[in-house]
């Protein structure tokens, strides 16, 4: 009696094991980690197609990236995870802890349907590793009740430089703590976009094109840098810029404070949520520039950790996660955000508003942050260079010559 | 008695598994971390995980740093913490009330929730701070309280004696209640006023406590990493920037596993070698 209970239970074990390891996890982090039911609704459709169980797991952005770090370095990782697009793909890559992906997205036709500057992102050493599935870019947000108490027209705004100084002096009232526009200071990942946005609209470039050394120390970098700068410092159109970012100033500008600031496409549910009066009074436009158009891309890749059992049944969700119908679904439920897939851009009735029209004009201006394992480092040196300047700690052509001398002992080791 | 001891046993059995499983943890912690500072990425052994801390800037920074953020913030606790218990020592009636308001609220406020207020408080656009300081008239314009380096710095370590006085003021209420009032009630007859009874009998009396107390604080707020964290990041520039941020930023951030290692084991030996003293001293004046 007791033997024949143990060989049951025995069972029951090895049972629930073999089902454990059908099961494939997959870890969301970010944005979309809020949106429960529908991740529930897709992937429960996957489930019923293919007949494999799915495992999801939301997180928040604040502590995804720790948790994946972790989970990846025991090698304990789920089966499927996303990945910020802002280097860590390389970085997790260089370490050995994801799977190749360069012939699974050979034999896939939705590959080309993904935007052509995305892929950079996920490369590393020439092979890829990484689906990126969602995507955005940085732009101008502002407010347009602001213009209009300015006496600026709401549908026009700033497209260079000088417009935007003009601009922002009108709106600016730093005795009611009213500024017209936001420059981003803090020690945080936002100062070195926004420098890139404004390095990449003066004609420079970061890095050099194979990434081996700091590319910035040029005039063009310079005059960014002092631009960037001087909104705060000789222009005065910006508040305290080393206390703030741009989060901060998405949410002053709800309040009619700030009238122009970094934002994106993720900024829109935020700042309606932020003041919902403000729905029909503030807009997006591509980011004023020195020289030429630019932006600075952002988003997230499905990768798989080799530590994966299951790697197969995992890029089989990959692709069905990534096809044009699961966007479609998503896009009708949700709105937003912008899929890397450019048919679903262009076909989803959602995205043919104007504000996304100018979030697909400005994207093929965008570039990529330095796909390296270095790049958080060297976004350190670029966010000091900033803060020294605005601190008065040295003039933008010393904090730029120690910036550059820093990065290059950096990428040199 | 030896039932006594005999329940003893069982309940040392009883929890023996637990404490292996502690005691093994904390070994495999330790090894790890020290393997991981003698050794490259690949493996094998080297010393160029300690040498590169000792020639980072940074790091010579964040020790002067955290020389500051622990200088500052024991000394503000534990005086606040002095005074508060001082203050409640003296009123018996509703004493239960003021102890849990003043000394458990903000200790018990997580440390996430208690950076946010700060930084919130601190705020040069909305912060509340700001606006009772231009309405009472001491300060003309808003003031950027977290805008500039030696700013943050004073204002993280004001935050940080907020939330940690509390501990302090509940070890020294405990240590002014063990004191004997016979020994006051005699000075008194003696003729000593109330400025000599405090410097000759309470804080006489009460010197085991501070000393216990002051080894934890200082203990606690060289590890003491989410106010910095949330209220600064460290910045601006290298300005709050401790040795505990910088281990989390190599780690994490950059993703140098070993230097991180090896910084943290020599913050680890500095902890180490202060609490050894503490504990000879205190031991030394107990044999006493």
């Amino acid at each position: 009696m007791r033997k024949s209970t143990l060989l049951v239970l025995l069972m029951l074990v090895v049972l629930s094991f073999t089902a454990v390891s059908q099961v494939i996890n997959i870890w969301i982090g970010g944005q979309v980690a809020e949106l429960d039911e529908t991740w529930n609704m897709i992937v429960g459709k996957f489930e019923k197609e293919t007949g494999i169980k799915v495992e999801v797991q939301l997180f928040g952005f604040d502590i995804y990236y720790d948790k994946l770090l972790t989970a990846l370095q025991a090698g304990q990782g789920p089966d499927l995870a996303f990945a910020d697009l802002g280097g860590w793909v390389p970085t997790f890559a260089e370490k050995g802890w994801l799977a190749p992906m360069g012939s699974l997205l050979d034999s896939w036709d939705g590959t080309d349907e993904i935007w052509p500057n995305l892929w950079p992102t996920v490369l590393h050493n020439g092979e890829r590793y990484g689906l990126p599935w969602y995507t955005d870019c940085r732009l101008l947000l502002y407010n347009q009740t602001m213009f209009d108490q300015a006496g600026l027209d709401r549908n026009n705004p700033p497209e260079t430089w000088e417009e935007m100084v003009f601009q922002a002096v009108k709106l600016t009232d730093a005795s009611k703590r009213v500024f017209g526009y936001g420059v981003s200071g803090t020690k945080t990942e936002h100062t070195t976009l926004a420098y890139i946005i404004f390095l990449y609209g003066a004609g420079g470039q970061l890095l050099t094109d194979d990434y081996s050394a700091a590319a910035f120390n040029t005039p063009e970098g310079l005059r960014a840098l002092k631009f960037y700068t001087d909104l705060a410092l000789t222009y005065g159109v910006s508040p305290n810029a080393v206390t703030y970012n741009e989060d901060d100033y998405r949410n002053m500008m709800a309040q009619n404070r700030v009238a122009m600031a970094v934002g994106g496409p993720w900024s829109f549910p935020l700042i309606e949520t932020a003041n919902p009066a403000i729905v029909n009074n503030y807009s997006v436009s591509i980011h004023p520039y020195g020289a030429a158009p630019a932006s600075v891309l952002g988003g997230w890749a499905l990768v798989i950790p080799s530590a994966s059992k299951n790697k197969e049944n995992a890029w089989e969700l990959a692709k069905y996660l990534t096809s044009f119908d699961t966007w479609m679904t998503w896009i009708e439920a949700k709105g937003g955000p912008m899929p890397t897939r450019q048919d679903v851009c262009f076909a989803a009735p959602v995205l043919q508003d104007p504000k996304w029209k100018v979030i697909f004009d400005t994207f093929p201006h965008a570039v990529s942050r330095p796909p390296i394992p270095q790049y958080p480092q060297v976004s350190e040196q670029i966010q000091i260079m900033i803060q020294d300047v605005l601190l008065g700690k040295a003039t933008p052509e010393n904090a730029i010559k120690i910036a550059e001398a820093n990065v290059n002992a950096i990428l040199g080791k | 008695m030896s039932k006594i001891a005999r329940e003893e046993k069982t309940a040392f059995r009883m929890i023996l598994p637990y404490l292996l499983i502690i005691v093994l943890l904390f070994i495999f912690l330790i090894g790890s971390n020290i393997y991981n500072s003698f050794t490259t990425e690949e493996g094998k052994f080297t010393l160029q995980n300690y040498s590169s801390v000792f020639t980072d800037p940074v790091v010579g920074r964040a020790i002067i740093n955290t020389g500051v953020w622990v200088l500052g913030s024991v000394i503000g606790q534990l005086l606040l913490g002095l005074l508060v218990a001082l203050l409640l020592n003296e009123s018996t009636r509703g004493q239960i009330i003021f102890r849990s308001i003043i000394l458990i609220l903000p200790w018990a406020t997580l440390d996430i929730v208690a950076g946010v207020m700060w930084k919130w408080m601190y705020n040069d656009m909305y912060g509340v701070l700001n606006d009772v300081l231009v309405k009472l008239h001491i300060i003309n314009d808003y003031i950027p309280w977290l805008g500039s380096e030696n700013m943050a710095m004073m204002s993280v370590i004001i935050a940080n004696i907020w939330k940690g006085f509390c501990l302090s003021g509940m070890f020294f209420l405990a240590g002014l209640q063990t004191i004997s009032p016979e020994l006051y009630e005699a000075a008194e007859i003696d003729g000593a006023n109330s400025f000599k009874r405090f410097w000759r009998i309470t804080i006489p009396q009460l010197k085991p406590v501070i000393m216990t107390t002051l080894m934890l604080t200082i203990i606690w707020t060289i590890n003491y990493f989410p106010l910095i964290y949330i209220m600064t990041g460290g910045g601006p520039g290298y300005g709050t920037e401790t040795v505990v941020t910088y281990i989390y930023k190599l780690g994490f951030r950059f993703l140098q596993f070993n230097k991180s290692a090896a910084l943290s084991n020599i913050l680890f030996i500095a902890i180490f070698a202060i609490a050894f003293v503490f504990l000879r001293n205190i031991t030394k004046e107990e044999a006493r």
